[in-house]
């Protein structure tokens, strides 16, 4: 007959009741149970991400440098777009300023400047062959550019507004007060021989008077950025901010009177 | 021909002085390549091919000029020639000499070229616009000469 022994009963008892204490007290134990195994979790979890990119790096290295060469060759589309963009879209500003302009123009394309810091000029694609002639002023939609000073068949050379051999009669928009424009081989121009009374203020559009035989009336030349007195004291002048930026020219309408 | 490559490189300094050059203007002056050339020719060969070299480049430089037509080709043999003379009676083979050298050769270059336009009735720049081109166009040039110098010096061609 099977005896039952009191330490046979306790072995037995002891176990069952702990492990229905467990069950019943587990829900209160897991969430800080979890809380402190997360450090862990999170060491093995970056461990684990490390082997297997250990174990993937040399598919993820083919890839990458795949991706790599794509992404090359679609940024150079990108620029080979942004330029054709860009250069649209100045033609058509150079378009639409051909059609609106009462004067014939001939577009040029600019391929060369001077060798030398002497001069500013630039150096266009079309010449004689193409009717420029000396002497014909050269613009952009923004404004006066400079003037034609050499010609061959199939070039010209313009001396941009911005050279000290040029000198062009120019009026204040507002006041219709007179003065020359002249270059100084920098980024801004001079307008000189301004009454020590002149009308005219900072930000004032500066105009082609029509005065100097060779430039037509009313084109825009810059606006004033600065005035001051001459050295002599005797009259003032102001600087003048060009209209076109003289550095970053690529094309030019040239006037045909 | 190994003079011709050395013209070939005054060719391709011509080019890049009228077009790329124009990147690397510092208060809207850039360097001269083409005088910087004119005197490394003349350090490197004898008298009659200095001459050529200071001649092509001097063309190469009336060419896109637009106030004094045919004046490099004329100055520029005559750098060359004093450089050459200047060679035979001081020694050149301290680093800071040749420098010094383009810096004087670009200030009378830049003189002579005004006054032989002043002399012709053209309009010049202002004496303030001068001062600052002649000053940064003299330093900036032989800063640049040293580095050419440099590069040009390790092409063999030299070596007769």
């Amino acid at each position: 007959m099977f005896k039952f022994k009191n330490r046979n009963i306790i072995y037995a008892v002891v176990p069952v009741i702990i492990l229905v204490l467990l069950f019943s007290f587990l829900p209160s134990f897991r969430a800080p149970l979890l809380d402190i195994a997360k450090h862990p979790y999170k060491v093995l979890i970056l461990l684990k991400r490390e082997i297997g990119g250990l174990i993937f790096f040399h598919g993820n290295l083919v890839r990458s440098e795949r991706l790599r060469r794509e992404v090359d060759l679609l940024r150079l589309k990108l620029n080979a777009a942004d330029e054709a963009y860009r250069e649209n879209a100045r033609l058509k500003n150079l378009l639409a300023f051909k059609q609106k302009v009462s004067y014939k123009v001939i577009a040029a394309r600019v391929v060369a400047r001077p060798a030398d810091s002497w001069s500013s000029a630039v150096i266009l694609d079309k010449g004689k062959h193409h009717g420029i002639r000396r002497g014909m002023v050269a613009i952009t939609y923004l404004g006066l550019a400079g003037k034609v000073v050499e010609v061959t068949e199939y070039s010209c050379k313009v001396m941009l507004i911005n050279d000290p051999g040029i000198g062009v009669s120019a009026i204040v928009k507002r006041s219709r007060q007179e003065g020359l424009v002249c270059g100084t081989l920098a980024s801004s121009l001079i307008m000189r021989y301004l009454p020590k009374d002149s009308d005219i203020n900072i930000s004032d559009l500066v105009l082609t008077s029509g005065l100097t035989e060779s430039y037509p009336k009313g084109l825009l030349i810059g606006r004033v950025v600065e005035i001051g007195n001459e050295f002599s004291g005797l009259s003032l002048y102001a600087v003048i901010k060009p209209a076109v930026d003289l550095t970053a020219i690529e094309e030019l309408l040239v006037i045909i009177p | 021909m190994n003079r011709l490559i050395f013209l070939a490189i005054v060719l391709i300094i011509g080019l890049l002085q009228a077009t790329v050059l124009d990147v690397f203007k510092f208060f809207w002056v850039k360097p001269d390549l083409l005088l910087a050339s004119v005197v490394i020719a003349s350090l490197l060969f004898e008298l009659r091919w200095a001459l050529v070299a200071a001649c092509f480049a001097g063309l190469l430089k009336d060419i896109t000029g637009i106030h004094n037509p045919g004046i490099y080709i004329l100055l520029f043999p005559l750098w060359s020639f004093l450089v050459i003379r200047l060679s035979r009676q001081i020694t050149l083979e301290n680093d800071f000499i040749p420098p010094v050298i383009v810096f004087v050769v670009v200030i009378s270059d830049s003189i002579i070229a005004r006054v032989v336009v002043l002399s012709l009735g053209d309009p010049v720049a202002s004496l303030g616009i001068f001062l600052r081109v002649t000053f940064i166009e003299s330093v900036y040039t032989a800063l640049v000469f040293i580095l050419l110098f440099r590069i040009i010096k390790r092409i063999p061609y030299y070596k007769e």
